[in-house]
């Protein structure tokens, strides 16, 4: 016959963590999942500052695609705007003729759902009219609607009278 | 004299606020994310500090559950002598 525990010897410490009423079980598990919670917080900051790491001293946006002449100066008037297909004849974009002649080119695809922006050369915008969104004419960032990431910003080199498309910012 | 009950109470209050704390982390993780790949690496480091505060304050509401916990286990030891 098996003699019983003395009462001085206390109860082995795993047991504490498996209790037996459900009052014990609710402040085990509460106090279980707190614990797992934080350790969660504690990743994500961890992510937190590996992204914060990786954008100040790893990321830098990088060019595709090849040199190719997309037109002439003369081609573009002031203040106007020329379509073309950079860096596959699938990616239009859109070029931009500043009042004070300067150039400017953009994918022409929102990045919001994929439909062509236009310019609005009196506000100096994009415009999507698809959902209404707009993004900054100079630099291609989402100022209002649905969109909230930028148009990929098409590298320019004007040579003499001839403008070269040099790589799209990804 | 602190009972199981109360830190019932406790704990469930500290995990509401916990897991609050968690889900504006998540949202800048995602928000750092999206600014990273579309460009904009300026958001990061200040998305960062504020997740580093989050997870202090969840640390240290951990840390003031897990004192009532171990006095919890000491009146508990006593009351068994």
């Amino acid at each position: 016959m098996p003699t019983a525990e003395p009462n001085d010897v206390p109860p082995p410490r795993w047991k504490e963590d498996f209790p037996i009423t459900w009052e014990g079980d609710a402040y085990i598990l509460r106090r279980e999942l707190a614990k797992f919670l934080t350790l969660g917080s504690g990743l994500l900051a961890a992510t937190s500052a590996l992204i914060a790491i990786v954008g100040k001293w790893f990321w830098r946006p990088t060019l595709e695609g090849p040199r190719t002449r997309i037109a002439r100066v003369s081609d573009v008037a002031r203040g106007g705007t020329l379509l073309f297909r950079y860096p596959t004849d699938e990616d239009p974009c859109i070029l931009i003729r500043d009042t004070d002649g300067s150039f400017r080119a953009f994918s022409q695809v929102c990045t919001h759902l994929a439909c062509a922006v236009v310019h609005a050369p009196d506000q100096n915008k994009l415009f999507c009219p698809c959902h209404h969104g707009w993004f900054d004419g100079t630099s291609g960032r989402p100022t209002a609607g649905p969109p909230t990431r930028a148009l990929p910003r098409i590298r320019l080199d004007v040579v003499r009278d001839e403008i070269f498309a040099v790589g799209r910012e990804v | 004299m602190h009972t199981q009950r109360q830190g019932i109470t406790l704990f469930t209050a500290i995990l509401a606020l916990i897991a609050t704390l968690v889900i504006i982390q998540l949202w800048l993780v995602t928000a750092a994310l999206d600014g990273l790949l579309s460009g904009e690496v300026g958001v990061a480091l200040p998305g960062a500090i504020a997740s580093f505060v989050l997870f202090l304050a969840n640390g240290g509401l951990l840390l003031h559950a897990l004192r009532f916990d171990r006095r919890l286990q000491r009146g508990r030891s006593h009351g068994e002598r």
